[in-house]
């Protein structure tokens, strides 16, 4: 193994784990931004 | 002009958009990691732990790319008090944030071995250290909500004056005596960077800034809807009319 591939190995899982991670994290906002506005919707019909 | 501005950024915020553009970042990524750890040599002096740079300079560009966007919405916001612009400000500072982070972060990675330290205070790690933390604090204003219209005021005003500090992190190996490397691309002479390693960075800042038009129509969706569920919850309810003798 070349010298200090380690590093090179790190920078980019921590580049897609940063990248992958704020996606989905983002996905997941939205989701749960859209249940919310469903859900406060939903209750106020069945008044 | 703006109305195609304005049509261009409708269609690119569709879903539709949204799914093309992520599936080209997807590709352009893909080509850039192909670039970069196999096609590019490794470098004469510093060896393989160079190739860190193929992710740490595109990183770096779209922080300042990301910052230069808060910096046009905050100006086109305090202009017209659209919420539109106040929204393009807001996301794109997020994922300024976000590729400011990961640059110093691969930054401090590449440090180790070639500089014999993780962190140093040299101007361009410092000014850059300031950077990040300026945008913290604008996005820790954004959460502020008691009145968003100051809120969106204030912010406005940070993401213009905070702009300040991305030409003097640009230029800060340029007028201080630094450990950092200067300019080796934007530079006046042209860029001192072998054929296939230019390519390489050049296809990386590409592939980087079409994850950063995807992560901005995703961003803004989120902050529809999110503002869509605010509405929800803070519409009055609308009562059934009473009936006569009840």
């Amino acid at each position: 193994m070349a010298p200090y591939a380690s590093y090179v190995i790190a920078g980019y899982l921590i580049t897609a784990a940063t990248l992958g991670g704020y996606t989905l994290g983002l996905f997941a906002r939205a989701r749960a931004a859209r249940r919310r506005a469903e859900a406060i919707a939903q209750r106020r019909h069945a008044r | 002009m703006a109305a195609t501005a304005e049509r261009a950024l409708g269609k690119a915020t569709s879903r539709n958009g949204e799914r093309i553009l992520g599936v080209l970042a997807a590709v352009a990524l893909g080509g850039s990691l192909v670039l970069s750890l196999v096609v590019a040599p490794p470098d004469a002096v510093q060896g393989e732990v160079q190739r860190l740079m193929y992710i740490h300079v595109p990183a770096a560009w779209l922080a300042y790319l990301s910052f230069a966007v808060v910096f046009v919405g905050s100006i086109g916001y305090l202009r017209t008090r659209k919420t539109r612009w106040d929204r393009i400000a807001g996301a794109s500072a997020e994922i300024g944030v976000m590729f400011t982070a990961l640059a110093i972060a691969l930054g401090a990675l590449w440090g180790k071995p070639v500089w014999g330290t993780w962190w140093t205070w040299d101007p361009r790690l410092t000014t850059t250290a300031v950077l990040l933390l300026i945008y913290i604090g604008y996005l820790s204003i954004r959460r502020i909500s008691d009145n968003p219209s100051r809120t969106a005021r204030w912010c406005a005003v940070v993401g213009i004056v905070g702009f300040v500090d991305v030409p003097i992190v640009h230029l800060s190996v340029v007028w201080w005596r630094s450990l950092h490397q200067g300019p080796t691309v934007l530079r006046l002479g042209g860029p001192e960077i072998e054929g296939t390693m230019l390519l390489a960075l050049l296809v990386g800042v590409a592939a980087f800034t079409l994850v950063y038009a995807y992560l901005m129509t995703l961003r803004l969706r989120v902050g529809r809807l999110e503002e869509r569920a605010a509405r929800e919850a803070l519409s009055p309810v609308v009562e059934p009319p009473v009936e006569a003798g009840v």
